[in-house]
């Protein structure tokens, strides 16, 4: 959809900055719970320091979407749709194999990273099917 | 359902992207629709027709898939 987002620079260059903030703070939240002695409260407050950051994200991404036209936003379905289910049968299987005790604990990192591949992938067949 | 988009922007001698600026959609959505390959809403089918100065039924035609429909029902 190149029009439409070169339309919204804007949205997308706030959108990055908060993404980059809520990262750091995540990251920052992840630093500290390892490194730093806290008591059970403090421990909590600092888990939950990225929630902020992260509910502005999704925020953000919703007003995004309503920004979009119909077609667009079908697109962008399909591809959630691919994301979401894709990565959930990942981690059940990640899990069946945990189960099997062949793999260690799940890193979150690489659902993220798995979920947004799998969006780019979806976005990309629901481009070319309606092309 | 078919249309007739491509016609009607010829007459216009609009490209794709002129349509979408006037209709306020992507040109992939102009894209779309004009190959057949997307059937939009109707407000949107409204709008394309309305920027054609025509109806909707002049611009979409419904392609019924029961043959034994055709030539209309009594």
């Amino acid at each position: 959809m190149p029009e439409l987002h070169r339309k919204q620079n804007p949205s997308r260059i706030l959108f990055l900055l908060v993404a980059l903030l809520a990262t750091a703070i995540d990251i920052g939240a992840f630093r500290v719970l390892a490194r730093v002695e806290l008591g059970p409260t403090p421990r909590i407050l600092v888990a939950l320091a990225p929630l902020p950051g992260d509910i502005a994200l999704i925020w953000l991404a919703l007003r995004a979407i309503r920004k979009l036209d119909e077609f667009q936003k079908r697109v962008h379905f399909e591809a959630v749709v691919v994301a979401f289910l894709s990565t959930g049968v990942a981690v059940f299987v990640y899990g069946y194999l945990q189960k099997a005790e062949v793999v260690g604990p799940l890193n979150f990192g690489i659902v993220w990273a798995l979920m947004l591949a799998s969006y780019a992938v979806g976005y990309r067949i629901a481009v070319s099917h309606y092309q | 359902m078919k249309n007739r988009m491509r016609v009607l922007r010829a007459e216009m001698d609009w490209t794709q992207a002129d349509l979408a600026t006037r209709i306020g959609v992507s040109r992939q959505a102009v894209i779309a629709v004009e190959n057949g390959k997307y059937d939009p809403a109707l407000p949107l089918a409204f709008r394309i027709a309305r920027a054609f100065g025509k109806n909707v039924e002049d611009v979409f035609i419904w392609e019924d898939e029961d043959p034994s429909q055709k030539g209309g029902t009594k």
